[in-house]
Formats: structure tokens, sequence, C-alpha cells
């Protein structure tokens, strides 16, 4: 027996039940829509177009506040002296090296999985570029070395993964342009690219798991009186950001080119370009 | 997820896991000769044979840096603070180069027991601070000195 006031509780509790659920199914269809969005080229174009002059102004501030804190104002290492200015190029370059691979093996899958187009542009993109960074990373690190180890290069652990993973990048560059079938090499390269993933695990942890000339990863130390203080990693930090943005926005370019190389033939790519 | 799309996905996980385990195992057992160097207990445990080519890693030794007045001779113990090495260099030493200092050393040991090094590289820790945290914890008697044969990774 329902008595008249339960009733229409009840009608409410239901009414509430139903439109959780019909928003459950929405946030579902929303996120649906964002992820098949996310590959139709022509909507990231027009995204990043927004973005970019954001992200270029910000690069751009972090980069000049942190290089002139690092060159001018950090100061010079108790053991290496000003030497250790190198590690506010270094270290930001070798972190994002580490990206490259993970983000080609996401692409990759989505690649291989889904065949959304924009992924297989990122992971095209980004592979020219993980060569340059990484290849900064090595050449900086080599200019570190040969002043304050006494050698340029030594086989050990930590660098000559980071060699491997320069070369399994070029092989990537290699192989897509060596297999003239797009699809067939885009599918490749997703495979490659999963692969080349395990390297970044032995890259990071080379120097924990081999004795290595190359020093461990340090901690950031909160106190004023300790090893690596704040004013040894603010600057650190806000290079490792303004590096960040700086292969985001390179990233942002170069994908912006390859869509527009390969949607040539669509219409809203003709009306962009007869319209400028 | 449509069952085809679901198929593709397992297939590229059970490649990307196969090929970690191979690869895992391959370093695994490559373990011993990915390492740089030797420790000097590792020496003293007769792991290396008399002649072959090998580095050795260590500090040198408080207190037992002698260097010749007129030639680039140098002779030093090299220590993991369990054994010691006794190592003979003639050549030019990196900056960093002093007692206490974590170094890598390459070259054999000759006939007469000697170990006589081609190359002394310089070993820095990753600690980094400026001379006066350096000079204030010194004071503090905290131990900052450079271990990078002992120290542990804080990240």
């Amino acid at each position: 027996m329902v008595r008249p006031g339960e009733h229409d509780i009840l009608l409410t509790s239901m009414h509430n039940l139903n439109s959780r659920q019909e928003s459950a199914v929405q946030r579902a269809n929303y996120m649906w829509m964002w992820f098949s969005k996310l590959g139709s080229p022509k909507w990231f174009y027009e995204l990043s177009g927004k973005w970019l002059p954001w992200l270029v102004v910000a690069m751009s501030l972090l980069l000049v506040v942190g290089i002139t804190w690092a060159l001018l104002f950090v100061p010079p290492d108790y053991q290496q002296g000003n030497t250790i200015r190198i590690m506010y190029i270094h270290v930001p370059f070798a972190s994002i090296s580490l990206a490259f691979f993970p983000l080609m093996a996401v692409a990759g899958t989505i690649t291989l999985v889904w065949r959304m187009k924009l992924a297989d542009m990122v992971a095209k993109t980004a592979a020219p570029l993980g060569a340059w960074f990484t290849a900064l990373a090595l050449a900086s690190g080599s200019i570190w070395g040969s002043d304050i180890w006494g050698t340029w290069w030594i086989w050990d652990g930590r660098l000559t993964s980071m060699l491997l993973q320069f070369f399994l990048l070029v092989g990537v560059i290699s192989l897509r342009s060596a297999l003239e079938d797009a699809e067939a090499a885009a599918k490749a390269c997703a495979v490659l690219s999963i692969v080349g993933c395990i390297n970044v695990f032995v890259i990071k942890y080379s120097v924990d798991w081999w004795n290595t000339l190359h020093q461990p990863s340090s901690g950031f130390s909160l106190s004023d009186q300790a090893p690596n203080p704040p004013e040894v990693w603010i600057p650190l930090v806000i290079m490792i950001f303004a590096i960040y943005l700086f292969f985001a926005v390179s990233l942002i370019l170069s994908i912006r080119n390859e869509i527009l190389v390969r949607e040539r033939r669509s219409q809203w790519v003709e009306e962009l370009v007869q319209g400028t | 997820m449509k069952p085809h799309r679901q198929k593709r996905l397992g297939i590229v996980l059970f490649i990307a896991v196969s090929l970690s385990l191979a690869i895992g195992l391959t370093l695994f057992a490559l373990s011993q000769n990915i390492d740089l160097f030797y420790t000097p207990t590792q020496v003293a445990q007769g792991e290396v044979a008399a002649g072959q080519r090998i580095r050795i890693g260590g500090m040198v030794k408080e207190g037992s840096l002698y260097s010749a007045d007129d030639s680039l001779m140098v002779q030093f113990a090299t220590t993991d603070y369990v054994n010691d090495v006794m190592i003979h260099y003639e050549g030019i030493l990196p900056d960093l180069f002093r007692e206490g200092q974590g170094i890598v050393v390459e070259g054999s040991v000759d006939a007469a027991g000697v170990f006589r090094a081609s190359r002394v590289l310089a070993k820095h820790d990753e600690n980094y601070m400026s001379q006066e945290v350096k000079a204030a914890l010194d004071a503090a008697g905290a131990s900052a000195t450079n271990h990078p044969l002992t120290s542990q990774p804080e990240s």
C-alpha cells in the first residue's frame, strides 16, 4: 500500500534516478563525441590555432626567466662551479626525450585499434622532433661530461640506452619513408613505437640497475641547508616547463602542417588556402 | 568497444607484453656485462683475471694520493670502504680529481701486480648546492660527502 505522501516521494526519486541515468548516458556521449572529435583534423586545426598564441607567450616568458635565472643567478656549485649551468639545458631536454616513445605508442595504439586520422599525424610528426630532442640531450650531456668527468662519451647504461633511443627514432623515421603504402607504414611505425617504449624504462632506471658513470636522478629538498636546495631546483623546474612548452608548440606546428598536407583535397583546406 | 577493435587491442597488448618480457629477461641475463665498473671488493675477491682490461670504480682514499714532482705520475688507492686497490697512472687528471672523490679508472693489472690506469674519470653524485650551503653543512657536521657508490637516489 502506498500512502498519498509516499507516492509523491517515490515519483520524485524515480524521476531523480532517471535524470541521473540520463546525465550519465549524456556524459558518456560527450566523452565519446570529444574522443571522436579529437580524431577530426579540422577540429584540431581550429582549436590549436586558438591555443598557439597563448602557448607561445607562456613558453617565451618561461624561457626568458629560466635562462636568465640559470645563467646569472644560480650560485656556482660547490664541486662543479659554473659548469652546473649546463644542467639547466641538459635535464629539461633529457626528461622530455623520454616522453616521445610513450606518446608515439599511445598514438600508435589508437591508430591500430581505432584508425583515427589525427593519431597517425601525431605519431609521424613526433618522431623527428624526438630525434632532435634526444640528440640535444646527448650533445649537452657530452659537453657537461667532457668538462666534469673528463670524457665526452662512455658506454655506460644511461648513455648507451639514450643513444639507442636516438637510433630507434631514426629507425621509426626511416621505416615510415621506406614503406610506400601510407597505411602499412603507419601500422609498422605504431608497432615499433610500442616496442620502443621498453627502452624508456631502461633509460630511466639504468642508473639504479647498474653501476654507471652517470649520476642517479636527484631529489628536491625543501630546506635551504641541504643538497639540492630550492635555489638550485626552482630555476630547473621553470626550464623544464619552458622546454615542455617548446615541445608542445613544435609538435602542434608540425601537426598543423601535416594536416594541411594530408587534407589538401578537402574543402575546408581549399577554402582556408584561398581565403589567405 | 566493437569486437574487431577489442581483438586488435588484444593483439597490440599481447605484442607489447611478450616483447617486454623477452627484452627484460635479456637485460637481466646481461646485467653483469652492463655494469660499467668493478668495485674494489670484486677485484679483491678475484673476479677479475690478471691482464684483463677493466674499469674499477671507487673513492680516492683519503691520504693515499702521491704525485711525483718531475712527471705526471700519480699513485693512489681507490676504495669502497671495504677493500682498496692501488692505482698507478701517468697523465692528466680531471679537474674534479681529489681525495674523497668518486672516480672510475680504466686499465689492467700488470705482471708486477700493479694496476696501471690508462684513463681516470671523475664521477659526481646527484647532490648540487652552492659553496655556502656546503660550508654550512660541513660546519654542522652533516654528511654531504660525495659517495657515488653508496648514495641512493631520492626519487
